[in-house]
């Protein structure tokens, strides 16, 4: 009991010096909590969104691949207009409705923008349905009721402030249907940002599904008193089981839809718990900082205590209570903080178009007890080797002069064992830029990095000898004695300036390493590009990477100044090779200019003519895996048409990131065994100018893909800048959740710096005494700030260069061949670090300029 | 009242005056109304120049204090403190700062040095942080007067007491301040290694003509001093010259006796 009463004393009396660590503490908690609250509240927003647009039953036809979201002919599987009356006749059915439903499309305002989400929700256009009543609500209008109407819903209205009468232009792979704004329909549940465009239904079947009376699903509710189960029994007996169909309950619909949300839902949330856990590593040192700091200073008392008879494991243990309060509180708070950043994340995504509505806030009571536990057993293990060192103060600790305990020497135990590890991670990183197997050198690159990280922490102190020293030489001469004495400062405690250092050189080597991989990846793609792409301009949907439509691909093919276009399109296809064995492939169908478009190196044969007759290309590890020679014949069956038998002409080099491994034949060729209407359409085309003409044509291509938002006319300076941007935005992103591991290490920088101060109080009075100047006092604590933030710095970036580095190495296997150390990022992360140093110094330097010269001489240190 | 106003303002010495530092009606009170307390009582002192003065006193007299106010390390709450010509009462934090530093050396009783500093760089720390170079030649006098020369390179962790002690008397002397305060200098010393001290200082003054104020409770100290001030209640009740101990011990005495009685 009186354990507990003297932590709790301490740490009251400390609360002050226990603030930083437990504002690290409540960060990551905050951002695990976080990251649980958004995504179970995402889910919980899908799962009510489902539940009411999934009716009793649905029936919809089975197709080959099971995925007919996005189909690439741009046609969703269909079934026949008579299946619904047969429905119908089932036993319990109360009502059974076919339904036309296509993510396939594209929705254009009348000056050609595009009404959809630019966060990867999906347009969807259907007829209006009975089903649809439990969702939404026609708020203002009517139902289209014929092919020149067509209701919108009102969020999407909303945003881009439509109204009654206005002209929508609905693309779609059977053509674009314009037609006026009859109506508005409301969502009665959150609709996270899909856009929903409704038409006739005799429009939509002929536009979307290319035929009339067809349907891609029939909506069956259920008689009052017979179960879903009991109902798709009935629906199956009707249709005699008929293999054609797929049968669900609105639970296994329901299910099915969050399946594949959920798989994203699943990646976004452990990445996000991913950058928690390296926020919560970095919190560790400023927990174990604080502590050692609060166990130095208390050496006396803890002498007493010991000298008046308590014993070892009571010290130890009072020491862990209080880093159970901090743990406690800090997560407590971090748990609140969560729920907050969970909202704010939500708003945030409303801002760029996802609505998620904070009725739908989902806290589970599991989220708490994470945030808590993971929290308090943090921060106690945390302080577990501090707790371990105050219990061996000797009671004499009691009697000895006050003052700084003796300076923490950096073990020669600890430096071997540091050095040793730091030495087999090199090696392991070492052998992941030797290694010819992706799986294998992968390994070793995740040995290196965790071992150099480890060696580099346990060598923390010694470095912090070293490369202070080398500092203060290049960068603390400068400012004299003040600059001397920051330096001395700093290397007075290599262990805690070591331990502050690691802190923020753990997210610091993370960014170095991701910027050189980056950078290495626009840097390879940029000289593919320029080795191997003859073609001017590319037309694709880069945003969604969804196909062509014919008449958008009709537009831009006959653009004056243009000596070609290419359409490009991929086949999904089983290529059985001549050893019988079979693969689920697919093949490359292009027009044969592709072959200026695209350089490839044919190893053998004569790729030209792999776009002859019935004849195609491999790629050569497919050859050297099955024993591939030209001439040889591959029986290629096309999912969507008739079996082929393929000669090969050629057999190209694999050493490429642009289609790799890929199957090349003639368009024709796949079009002859392919039906025209379920002919993939264009993923990509490809464009060359005529000689002189390559303005005239970019302007000619961008003005006829006008009407087409969705496809980006590029050419070759804008897709490496796009390319650029994309590798950019994505880094940023990581960057961004870096932030918080590198924010906790700044507070570190603070805590300790803060700490210093405090310990250092008699000396600071002494100093001003003596004629040190509060300018001088302040640029000291700065100059000592910015050399341990540099030192950080220092060992992140050089540690993360050497993990980029090996890591390229490693990628050059998956043709990631250029590496580009980007030193531009390099230095400006390295001067950032200074000036990160100089702010962290901010407070903890006005505090001490600010003391009371004679009230810091007499302090009780 | 005593006055310790006895030496006449000006001297012969080149024109500078005599009297290295004086307080003109310093008061230094804390707090208000009832919990009003009176550290100094309006007073008035000279500090001769190159003699060695004690201020002694008992607990709570004030003596600490007026040593403070005199060094410029506190502020009182009205009257005039002059160093030399310069009214120190009237710097600001900046300028005071520089005056501590140029002009003024301290030793403390307890932690006068830093402990990431070895002995001479804690010697030339005052004239480092000024950006001057100090006067090699006078350096070395000092450095041998304390006898420290087998011990620069020592951090103060591998030092005694006493040779700590030194080291700040050999700071305090090598930036040839105008004076040097010392508060309680020798009380955490035995006093062997105090009498060594004080030697040091009683030197400096015969033979570097150094100005030297100190604060003590210990009349073996008070008795190397040329003059000794007594205070009592913030007012300055008595003075001696040329005392010994036994004198010093005497007056003490007295004024306990007195202070109990009364």
């Amino acid at each position: 009991m009186t354990v507990w009463k003297t932590s709790v004393r301490n740490f009251l009396a400390h609360k002050g010096r226990m603030a930083l660590s437990a504002v690290a503490v409540l960060l990551s908690v905050a951002f695990v909590c976080g990251t649980l609250v958004f995504t179970d509240t995402m889910n919980t927003t899908f799962d009510k969104l489902f539940a009411v647009t999934s009716p009793d039953v649905t029936v919809s036809p089975k197709t080959a691949d099971g995925n007919d979201e996005q189909p690439d002919n741009g046609k969703p599987a269909s079934l026949p207009a008579s299946v619904v009356q047969e429905v119908a006749k089932a036993d319990g059915v109360k009502k059974a409705e076919g339904a036309v439903f296509s993510m396939a499309v594209t929705v254009v305002n009348s000056e050609n923008k595009n009404m959809g989400s630019e966060t990867g929700a999906p347009t969807i256009a259907g007829n209006w349905t009975e089903n649809d009543l439990r969702s939404m609500e026609i708020t203002s209008g009517h139902a289209p009721r014929g092919p020149t109407e067509v209701m919108v819903d009102a969020d999407t209205a909303k945003k881009h402030k439509l109204k009654i009468g206005d002209e929508l232009r609905t693309i779609a792979a059977a053509g674009d249907i314009t037609a006026k704004i009859s109506g508005i329909a409301s969502f009665t549940v959150t609709n996270p940002g899909a856009a929903v465009v409704y038409l006739d239904t005799a429009t939509a079947q002929k536009q979307l599904l290319g035929a009339p009376d067809v349907f891609t699903q029939i909506l069956v509710s259920a008689e009052s008193g017979v179960s879903d189960t009991q109902l798709k029994k009935n629906v199956a007996t009707v249709l005699d089981g008929s293999a054609a169909y797929k049968l669900q309950t609105q639970q296994e619909a329901t299910e099915a839809n969050k399946d594949s949300m959920g798989s994203f839902l699943d990646v976004m949330k452990y990445a996000m718990l991913g950058f928690a856990g390296i926020a919560f590593l970095v919190g560790i040192f400023l927990i174990v900082n604080t502590f050692s700091m609060l166990v130095a200073q208390r050496t006396r008392e803890i002498g007493l205590m010991r000298a008046i008879g308590s014993s070892r494991k009571q010290v130890n243990r009072s020491v862990l209570v209080e880093a159970v309060l901090l743990g406690i509180v800090g997560s407590v708070l971090g748990v609140a903080a969560g729920v907050g950043l969970a909202v704010g994340l939500m708003k945030a995504m409303g801002a760029v178009g996802m609505e998620l509505s904070t009725g739908d806030l989902t806290v589970a009571w599991t989220t708490p007890a994470i945030g808590l536990v993971l929290g308090v057993v943090v921060t106690v293990l945390a302080a577990y080797i501090p707790a371990r060192r105050a219990g061996k103060v000797s009671p004499m600790a009691a009697l000895r002069d006050a003052g700084t305990p003796a300076d923490g020497k950096s073990g020669w135990i600890r430096a071997g064992i540091g050095l040793l590890l730091t030495a087999a991670g090199g090696a392991a990183l070492w052998a992941t830029t030797q290694a010819d197997k992706a799986t294998e050198g992968s390994m070793f690159l995740a040995v290196g990095v965790l071992l150099t990280l480890i060696g580099f922490i346990v060598i923390g102190p010694l470095l912090a000898g070293v490369v202070v020293r080398a500092l203060s030489v290049v960068v603390l001469r400068l400012f004299g004695p003040v600059g001397r004495l920051a330096e001395r400062n700093a290397l007075r405690n290599p262990r805690r300036t070591g331990a502050t250092g690691a802190a923020l050189m753990i997210g610091l080597a993370l960014v170095a390493c991701l910027s050189v991989v980056g950078s290495s990846m626009v840097a390879s793609a940029t000289e593919e590009l320029d080795k191997s792409v003859g073609a001017d301009f590319i037309v694709q949907d880069s945003s969604t990477g969804r196909p062509i439509v014919p008449q958008a691909a009709e537009a831009v093919r006959d653009v004056p100044g243009l000596e070609h276009m290419t359409d490009y399109t991929f086949v999904e296809a089983k290529i059985t090779a001549p050893n019988g064995k079979t693969e689920d492939e697919g093949i490359t169908a292009a027009d044969p200019t592709y072959q200026q478009d695209v350089r490839r190196t044919a190893l053998s044969g004569d790729l030209s003519k792999a776009y002859g007759k019935n004849a195609m290309s491999v790629g050569d590890t497919y050859a050297e895996r099955h024993g591939i020679k030209i001439g040889d014949t591959l029986t290629v069956a096309f999912k969507a048409g008739e079996t082929a038998k393929l000669k090969v002409a050629a057999i190209t080099s694999d050493d490429t990131n642009i289609d790799r491994g890929a199957m090349y034949t003639n368009l024709t060729t796949a079009a002859s065994y392919v039906p025209a209407d379920r002919m993939p359409q264009n993923v990509a085309m490809f464009g060359k100018a005529e000689e002189g003409k390559e303005k005239e044509a970019y302007a000619a291509l961008k003005s006829a893909m006008a009407e087409y938002p969705v496809y980006k006319v590029q050419n070759q300076a804008d897709f490496k800048e796009d390319l650029k941007d994309q590798v950019g935005q994505l880094l940023n992103i990581v960057y961004g959740l870096l932030a918080l591991a590198i924010i906790v290490a700044v507070l570190g920088v603070v805590n300790t710096l803060a700490l210093s101060v405090v310990e250092r109080t008699r000396e600071i009075g002494l100093m001003r005494a003596i004629g040190l100047s509060r300018r001088q006092l302040r640029r000291m604590i700065r100059l000592e700030s910015v050399v341990i933030a540099l030192f950080g710095a220092l060992l992140g970036l050089g540690l993360g260069m050497g993990w980029g580095t090996a890591a390229q190495k490693l990628l050059a296997l998956e043709g990631l061949e250029v590496l580009e150390i980007p030193w531009p990022t390099i230095l400006t992360v390295f001067a950032c670090s200074a000036l990160v140093g100089l702010f962290a110094a901010l407070v903890p330097a006005f505090r001490a300029g600010r003391m009371n010269v004679l009230n810091a001489i007499a302090a009780d240190g | 009242m005593t006055t310790a106003v006895t030496i006449p303002r000006h001297g012969g010495t080149g024109g500078r005056t005599a009297v290295a530092a004086r307080a003109r009606q310093v008061l230094k009170a804390y707090g208000t109304g009832e919990t009003r307390v009176v550290a100094l009582d309006h007073v008035d002192v000279d500090i001769a120049r190159g003699q060695f003065t004690a201020i002694m006193g008992p607990s709570g007299s004030g003596k600490s204090t007026l040593m403070h106010c005199l060094a410029g390390l506190d502020t009182v709450t009205s009257g005039e403190i002059f160093l030399d010509e310069t009214e120190i009462t009237k710097l600001k934090d900046k300028k005071l700062t520089q005056l501590r530093r140029d002009r003024i050396g301290f030793i403390f009783q307890a932690f006068n040095l830093l402990p990431t500093l070895n002995a001479i760089e804690n010697i030339t720390l005052p004239m480092d942080i000024a950006g001057r170079r100090p006067d090699a030649a006078w350096l070395q006098q000092v450095v041998e007067t304390v006898g420290l020369a087998e011990r620069l390179k020592h951090r103060p962790t591998q030092l005694s007491g006493g040779q700590q002690q030194r080291v700040a008397v050999a700071r305090a002397l090598a930036a040839r301040p105008e004076i040097i305060f010392g508060d309680e200098p020798t009380g955490n010393l035995d006093s062997r290694a105090g009498a060594e001290v004080l030697s040091f200082l009683r030197k400096s003054v015969d033979e570097l003509g150094q100005t030297i104020v100190m604060v003590t409770h210990d009349p073996v100290a008070a008795s190397y001093a040329d003059r000794v001030l007594y205070l009592a209640d913030g007012s300055i009740v008595d003075e001696m010259y040329n005392p010994t101990a036994d004198q010093v011990l005497d007056r003490m005495k007295h004024f306990d006796a007195r202070g109990r009685t009364s």
